[in-house]
């Protein structure tokens, strides 16, 4: 099981402050505090906060201050390609790129950039008309990135289906849709291609959020789920998807099975 | 036309473990044993490297042991002093390093004290020039004893110390981080206490390169299918960067092999089951060769006919 | 096993032009995946594409049966761990034709004879392997008549030269044997002898590539029974062609490689080649060739089979019933142990090494052995008397004393309550059992 830290994201007000003052300290702190909560990968997002113009600069200058305190590998979050490219031109170690949907004209630009830079491909089972209400179509889209994954020779461990989960609060007839799809998407291939979900968004304006979040991980997980752009700081959240993984025998239990989790 | 073969991508490699020291490491071995390092499973050199190849610990023991004829008879007059014992092992029998059995502690036997224990390490330190594996007897009590005493005495020497247990590793690892040696963490055949045990043994502060895990065969005929299955499937993890199941495998195929009845029988008493010779060897030496395609690092052997078989199964199997 | 998405998708013609009734072939391929549609919708598959599809649903390694009740191959797993071995390997032994009359059956009757019992268990030597040495087509289909006459066990017929082969092969080929070898130069020759005796053929070449050249245009003549030697004979490189082929066939349905591996010892020492062999029988050979047919080597060879190919789910179980070790009598002691295979062996060798003759009784515990079975509750006290008594083993002892493992010290007082005997507490592991009987019984 992958966390990908969702941390540094323009959404957040000390990451578009960072981003506007060209500040690293907020971005640094961040990159360290979640890497210590125990994220496999950092999620890295500029969000709305600078002009779309700026887009590209401000992505090289985030990769290289987050790689002057972490070496953990990068999740590029970003629709701009281009700053995706810049990003990915620095990154020392092996990124993902976060994302491309089930679109003939995104899937030529990002497959091949995939390749060339030796990166894997967050895949979003939707198109431009949107997000599917249930699990055939999603899966549906799911195939067709199977099917550009083989056809441009990207590994399919090196593809990672985002089913999309919604805010249960508006949205909640998706919650089995996307659990279902986790399922289907291990059958489309062999190696099947990974899956990862924004759990996030599921508890999106909800009370309680931790506590969705956490069961919602839970059964994401005993459906496939292999990699998950969360909160890499809620102690419980990581506890579960360390159990979790126990629980599928996925790796080798021992008592102290959660300290190992984090101490990698 | 060519064929894609399948080469598995692991995510990281054994731990190594360094054995012995020499003089300028604070020991007085004339030369170190390094074991682990692989990246790839046993001996498939096409998928990654086999850095260094398995070694061989011949069995000395502190008291005349009650071996099999057969194997006593191969060594001569020597089986009633550890040095000499172990000097014939290393410079007769190429023994890669000599694993000192000190059952004349037992309080139940000789009851030998541990600054006679201690003596004894050191004669055979004195006698050899290759690292040593030192173990006491089966008295947890007395172990810690005398390993503290040991410990002691042959301080910088790295030794290889045993046994770390659950349920007693406090005593030795506290014993080796201070004196600077490595130990041997056994569990029963049990991947998940092998697993906690490296944990707790780190979390007193013993880096996991000072650990050596010995599964608890079983011999040929008698469970060995089980340590097999263990050990693959650690080796696995280890490849797959579990860290704490990474460390290099131990295993006591001499004491395992025979006490199976097969390895002592005679061909008076069993007639269907062939000669005594051949047979007694081979248990061991085969016990031997599946541990380590199981993935062993470290063989605790006895037999020296037994010992020329291993060697050459590991030479064809390091040869490229 | 069920086909991918991809698997399907990449063999239909991609025309998109909704025929059968779902808009693309994308969408067609995963109906087809989840069992939804049948391809014979799809107006324009073809035969190639169809027969792509139906041997990948086929075993990953087909099963090939020869001789007296080998089969070879079906194997799923890379790991016994994963899951189980299914079929031992097929352990021959090699006779040249060279050799004498008197000498092959001086070879034909010791390999007879390698049959053993141990733990319960009989092992026997699977075949012979008559090699084609002598340059001498009457030779070998002498050498072979005079083997098949001598044995019933499973046959190898070896010969680069079809012509001796099919002599050889015709008067036996009611015997079912396996047939060799078909290579580059001979292989229509040999595959066509084979299919029309309706026996497996090993298909050998130099290397995994011209092996998969070899097997391609072995296929094409339409035969299917076929087992592979990748043709190296030393050992670190079989080893690494017995990996691919296996790795190959499970982990990408390679069809080419979906056959048994027949491997074949090199060392000229009996004890080196029994070693080399012993690599083969741990890593993914069906069938090995030996040349040693001593007793004390073959051995503990069969019983490393027997072991690794073990079930690791099904532990092996010994019959729960009074069992005596020695010359028994009323004052034998009266041991207690579970019927899992390997305790209660480790049990009856370290009471045999007492040199006490002993009764063991060994309680069903469903093949677990003593802490596994307390923790399970199988090895109740209540459940121990009951065995006692059905075993009768009060009207064959004077003494009333049962000793009982020293890992259920616990059980001690309720035993001896139920039963009236007294309970005396044994050694932990069966390795004390010596120094045990000394003290206590001695
Ligand atoms: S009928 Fe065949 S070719 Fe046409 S869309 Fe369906 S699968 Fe594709």
């Amino acid at each position: 099981m992958l966390i990908f830290g969702e941390r540094i994201n323009g959404m957040f007000t000390d990451i578009g402050n960072a981003l506007r003052n060209k500040d690293p300290k907020p971005i640094q702190h961040w990159a360290v505090k979640q890497q210590e909560g125990g994220a496999h990968y950092l999620d890295v997002n500029s969000g709305p906060a600078i002009p779309t113009e700026e887009r590209v600069e401000a992505y090289e200058w985030m990769v290289n201050v987050i790689q002057e305190v972490s070496d953990l590998p990068l999740v590029l979050d970003s629709t701009n390609y281009n700053a995706i490219e810049a990003g990915l031109k620095v990154c020392k170690r092996p990124a993902i790129i976060n994302s491309c949907p089930a679109e003939q004209v995104k899937i030529e630009r990002v497959f091949p950039m995939a390749i060339q830079y030796n990166a894997g491909v967050i895949g979003l089972t939707m198109d431009k008309k949107g997000i599917p209400k249930d699990s055939e179509n999603r899966v549906a889209f799911a195939m067709e990135l199977v099917a550009a994954a083989d056809e441009y020779g990207l590994r399919m461990e090196d593809l990672f289906i985002d089913p999309l989960i919604l805010p249960v609060n508006v949205a909640q007839e998706h919650a089995p849709e996307v659990l279902e799809s986790l399922r289907q998407v291990k059958m489309l291939a062999d190696p099947a291609p990974r899956t990862v979900l924004g759990l996030s968004n599921v508890s999106q304006k909800s009370p309680d959020r931790n506590l969705i979040n956490r069961t919602y991980l839970a059964m994401a997980i005993a459906c496939g789920l292999d990699a998950a752009i969360m909160d890499a700081n809620d102690d419980d959240l990581v506890d579960v998807a360390a159990t979790a993984q126990i629980l599928l025998n996925k790796s080798i239990y021992a008592d102290s099975y959660l300290k190992v989790f984090r101490s990698r | 036309m060519s064929v894609a073969l399948v080469k598995e991508r692991y995510t990281s490699k054994v731990g190594e473990v360094v054995l012995g020291a020499t003089s300028e490491q604070g020991g007085t071995r004339t030369s170190t044993i390094t074991v682990g390092g692989d990246s790839a499973l046993p001996f498939l050199h096409f998928e990654g490297e086999l850095k260094n190849r398995p070694v061989i610990a011949m069995e000395v023991n502190d008291i005349v042991p009650a071996w099999s004829e057969s194997i006593m008879s191969q060594f001569g007059d020597v089986l009633n002093n550890p040095a000499v014992w172990a000097k014939k092992c290393v410079e007769e029998f190429k023994a890669d390093l000599i694993y000192l059995k000190l059952n004349g502690a037992d309080p139940d036997g000789e009851n030998r004290s541990p600054e006679d224990c201690a003596r004894i390490v050191k004669e055979v330190l004195a006698a050899v020039g290759v690292p040593l594996i030192v173990v006491g007897c089966e008295n947890d009590e007395k172990n810690n004893e005398i390993m503290a005493v040991i410990a002691e005495a042959a301080t910088g020497e790295n030794l290889l110390l045993g046994l770390a247990e659950q349920d007693n590793y406090k005593s030795i690892t506290a014993a080796a981080m201070v004196h600077k040696h490595t130990i041997i963490a056994r569990s029963p055949l049990d991947i998940n206490i092998c697993k906690q045990l490296n944990i707790l043994i780190n979390e007193m502060g013993l880096p996991l390169n000072k650990i050596v895990i010995d599964p608890m065969i079983g011999g040929l005929g008698f469970g060995i299918e089980y340590a097999y299955s263990i050990m693959e499937r650690a080796r696995l993890g280890s490849l797959a960067n579990d860290k704490m199941l990474s460390m290099p495998m131990i295993c006591t195929v001499g004491y395992e092999s025979n006490r199976c009845k097969e390895a002592n029988t005679s061909a008076e008493e069993f007639p269907g089951w062939g000669d005594l010779q051949d047979r007694g060897v081979l248990w061991e030496a085969m016990t031997a060769s599946a541990m380590l395609q199981a993935g062993a690092s470290v063989l605790i052997m006895r037999n020296p006919a037994a010992v020329r078989l291993v060697q050459k199964n590991i030479a064809d199997m390091m040869s490229k | 096993m069920a086909l991918t998405g991809l698997e399907i998708y990449k063999q239909l013609p991609k025309k998109n032009c909704g025929e059968c009734g779902v808009p693309t072939c994308l969408a067609f391929a995963m109906a087809l995946a989840s069992g939804k549609a049948a391809l014979d919708t799809c107006p324009y598959v073809t035969a190639a594409a169809k027969e792509a599809l139906d041997s990948a649903s086929a075993p990953p390694i087909k099963a090939i049966k020869f001789g007296k009740d080998s089969v070879l191959g079906d194997e799923n797993v890379l790991f016994r761990h994963d899951k189980t071995f299914y079929h031992p390997t097929t352990l021959l032994i090699r006779v040249s034709d060279a050799l004498s009359d008197a000498d092959v059956e001086a070879k034909v009757q010791e390999i007879n004879g390698l049959e053993f019992d141990r733990v319960g268990l009989h092992y026997s030597i699977d075949g012979v392997a008559v090699v084609h040495e002598s340059g001498d087509a009457a030779r070998f289909e002498k050498v072979a008549g005079m083997v098949a006459a001598g044995t019933d066990k499973s046959l190898l017929l070896l010969s680069s030269d079809p012509a001796a082969l099919k002599a050889a092969l015709v008067p036996l080929a009611s015997r079912k044997p396996l047939v060799g070898e078909a290579t580059a130069e001979n292989y229509e020759a040999m595959v066509n002898l084979a299919k029309e005796n309706s026996v497996p053929v090993i298909l050998k070449a130099e290397g995994l590539d011209a092996l998969n050249d070899l097997a391609e245009k072995a296929q094409a003549l339409g035969y299917k029974e076929f087992v592979l030697d990748p043709g190296s004979r030393k050992p670190v490189e079989t080893l690494a062609n017995l990996t691919h082929l296996r790795r190959l066939a499970i982990k990408k349905k390679f069809r080419p490689f979906g056959y048994p591996v027949v491997a074949y010892t090199s060392n000229p020492e009996p004890l080196d080649e029994i070693m080399e062999a012993s690599v083969y029988v741990a890593k993914y050979a069906s069938a090995i060739v030996l040349n040693t047919s001593t007793k004390a080597h073959i051995l503990p060879l069969m019983t490393l089979r027997q072991n690794l190919y073990t079930d690791p789910q099904k532990p092996i179980q010994v019959e729960p019933k009074l069992h005596t070790v020695g010359d028994v009598n009323e004052n034998s002691p009266f041991y207690i142990t579970t019927n899992f295979s390997l305790t209660y062996y480790s049990v009856e060798g370290e009471v045999e090494a007492t040199k006490i003759p002993s009764y063991i009784l060994p309680i069903d515990t469903d093949g677990t052995s003593v802490l596994t079975a307390y923790a399970a509750g199988k090895f109740e006290p209540e459940k121990i008397a009951q065995a006692m008594e059905a075993s009768g083993i009060a009207d064959k002892v004077k003494h009333r004393n049962i000793i009982i493992p020293g890992y259920v010290a616990v059980i001690s007082g309720k035993l001896g309550e139920l039963t009236g005997w007294k309970v005396v507490v044994g050694p932990r592991e069966s390795s004390g059992i010596i120094s045990f009987a000394k003290s206590q019984l001695g």
